[in-house]
């Protein structure tokens, strides 16, 4: 009896932190908090504008169970809306213009009548308001001692199709409510942020001869061709200390995956097989995944840089055409119907290379181009559905999907 | 172009410099200072057009734009790049035309697929596409040398509609004649 229970503790440990486990957090067991607006200047659009902003910032951060409705009230007041007595927290906050014109923020958190924390924002132009509503949700997940939500603040680099052939490259922040198109004309495609500090990336450029992948340095402005291939030209992953990238070439008509040394500029090709190997993404910096036809359909095989050896790491699904890799962690495109004559669903899963459990991470569209957190704790995608474009963003360990919708145009790839 | 790319960038980096890269704190003046005057969009870059036909003279040979229209794009089936046996005539009529009349010119074959996945595999099918076309090409006789592969993707449609004839129409070979 007593073996019987260690065995079922041991399991029970060895599931808790695997993440392909859905963890169904029910709402009503989050915390309730309400949010309350004291603005004094601009407009009524305006400050709802940035009140949805912060509302949908709160949800994504996950641990509370928000209410949604907008309440006014004096910052000052000793006393909440009564509407929100009886919520556990609330959360006031006000949006102004200083003298000199700079948009100020300023928030406190209550909590049984109590102020639990404060804080203030000052930037110098209001259109850079959802950066601040980023901020402020991000500090009260810091405040409440939950995982870091440090990618909110990351910026996201998308590569948008306006016309066949016509892209754009556009900097944007997570919920792509701000937009900064940063290469236009021509066509331009997979743009890879070069480092961690996200003042670098790369991307693939149509504009010459051959495919070209080009630099850019966003500090000097300097943009510089790194190497070009005929045929094919993709980075498709960047080593954590930015020396070492994944590309996919194909200087003889034959897509396979080549290490590239950013300082020695040597390259070294990893894969030799026939058909199609793409999407090199490092695990650690000996091993990676990607993507291979080598059964006659796309899946995902694993190998390492050094070996010749592949493993195959996915056994479900009939076209697995895209993945993303966070240490035991794959989450990977699947192509959910056959039909090559009317529309088909493409979901993303997730598995563990430790168990053989796998976990559907959305249902329904075309999802792809999923790219892990750097943390692991965030899967970033790309929606289509209904002619819409969008930017998703899934919390695994809270269960819950977020979308972001494009306004015009089709994200084709992106990075974060 | 490169000047516009550049004052982007800048542009670019003025403003994230003063917005995202830290959590805004007060009085934080000096790295929102700059961001001022350069938060106007920048205007749209006018696209290059590149003088593929236009202008050619024709000094008593056909044009490039005239043999171009006489090559048949090579259509593909779904998720596949092999070339089908339907298929199979119309890359020896274009091989005839290219070894009669384009001999002189260098042949860029762009692969492209339909709208199914925007991933780097959907890029690879296309080039795939483009190589199983530049072998058989080969095959019949067509110079090596002078054919160049580029992969489109699914980001070169000439057909947009969301049906099983438009997707079909997009899974292809073009043909471009370069000087």
């Amino acid at each position: 009896m007593k073996a019987l229970f260690t065995l079922l503790f041991i399991i029970s440990l060895s599931f808790a932190n695997d993440a392909t486990i859905e963890v169904i957090k029910k709402v009503e067991s989050l915390p309730s908090l309400a949010v309350e607006e004291s603005s004094t200047s601009y407009d009524d659009t305006f400050k709802l504008k940035f009140f949805k902003s912060f509302i949908a910032d709160l949800n994504v951060i996950s641990i509370f169970n928000v209410d949604r409705h907008y309440r006014k009230i004096d910052y000052d007041a000793n006393d909440v809306v009564v509407e929100n007595k009886d919520m556990k927290y609330v959360l006031r906050y006000q949006v102004f213009e200083d003298d000199s014109g700079y948009f100020n923020a300023r928030m406190k958190l209550i909590k049984e009548s109590q102020e639990v924390m404060n804080k203030n924002y000052r930037i110098k132009k209001k259109d850079f308001y959802m950066f601040i509503s980023h901020a402020m949700a991000y500090d009260i997940n810091e405040f409440m001692g939950e995982p870091s939500v440090e990618w909110m603040k990351r910026k996201v680099i998308f590569s948008r199709v306006v016309a066949p052939k016509k892209s754009e490259l556009v900097i944007a922040d997570y919920t792509l409510s701000y937009q900064f198109v940063v290469v236009s004309g021509g066509f331009n495609v997979f743009p890879k942020w070069a480092n961690k500090a996200q003042n670098k990336f790369y991307y693939t450029s149509f504009d010459g001869d051959k495919p070209t992948l080009k630099k850019v340095d966003i500090k000097t402005g300097k943009t510089k061709s790194i190497i070009s291939s005929d045929g094919m030209m993709i980075c498709s992953d960047v080593s954590d200390d930015g020396n070492k990238l994944l590309l996919t070439m194909a200087p003889k008509g034959q897509p396979d995956i080549y290490l590239y040394d950013v300082k020695s500029k040597k390259r070294s090709r990893v894969t030799k097989y026939g058909g199609i190997d793409v999407n090199g993404q490092f695990i650690d910096d000996k091993n990676i995944v990607f993507i291979s036809n080598r059964l006659g359909y796309p899946n995902v095989f694993s190998k390492e840089l050094a070996s010749n050896d592949v493993e195959q790491m996915v056994y479900y699904g009939k076209s697995n055409a895209a993945c993303t890799a966070h240490n035991e962690y794959i989450v990977y495109k699947a192509r959910e119907s056959s039909n090559a004559f009317s529309k088909n669903t493409f979901n993303l899963h997730l598995i563990s290379t430790k168990t053989d459990f796998i976990r559907r991470l959305t249902a329904s569209g075309v999802n792809e181009f999923p790219r892990f957190s750097k943390d692991g704790n965030a899967i970033l995608f790309i929606k289509n559905y209904k002619a819409q474009s969008s930017i998703g963003i899934i919390r695994l360990n809270h269960n819950k999907n977020y979308l972001f919708p494009l306004k015009y145009g089709k994200v084709q790839s992106m990075d974060w | 172009m490169k000047s516009i790319l550049l004052s982007s960038v800048v542009t670019a980096l003025l403003v994230f410099s003063g917005c995202s890269d830290k959590s805004p704190k007060v009085d934080d003046t000096s790295s929102v200072s700059s961001s001022a005057t350069t938060t106007q969009e920048v205007e749209a870059v006018k696209t290059e057009t590149v003088a593929s036909d236009s202008g050619m003279i024709s000094s008593g040979s056909e044009s490039i734009s005239d043999l171009e229209s006489k090559l048949t794009s090579i259509y593909f089936a779904f998720d596949k790049f092999n070339i089908s046996s339907q298929m199979k005539n119309n890359v020896s009529a274009d091989a005839a035309i290219i070894k009669a009349n384009a001999s002189s010119y260098s042949l860029k074959l762009e692969g492209n697929c339909d709208e199914w996945g925007s991933d780097e595999y959907n890029f690879a099918l296309g080039l795939k596409r483009a190589d199983a076309v530049k072998k058989a090409l080969v095959a019949e006789g067509a110079d090596s040398s002078k054919i160049t592969m580029v992969s489109y993707g699914e980001s070169n449609p000439t057909c947009t509609a969301k049906t099983r004839d438009c997707w079909s129409k997009n899974r292809r070979v073009d043909f471009k004649l370069l000087p």
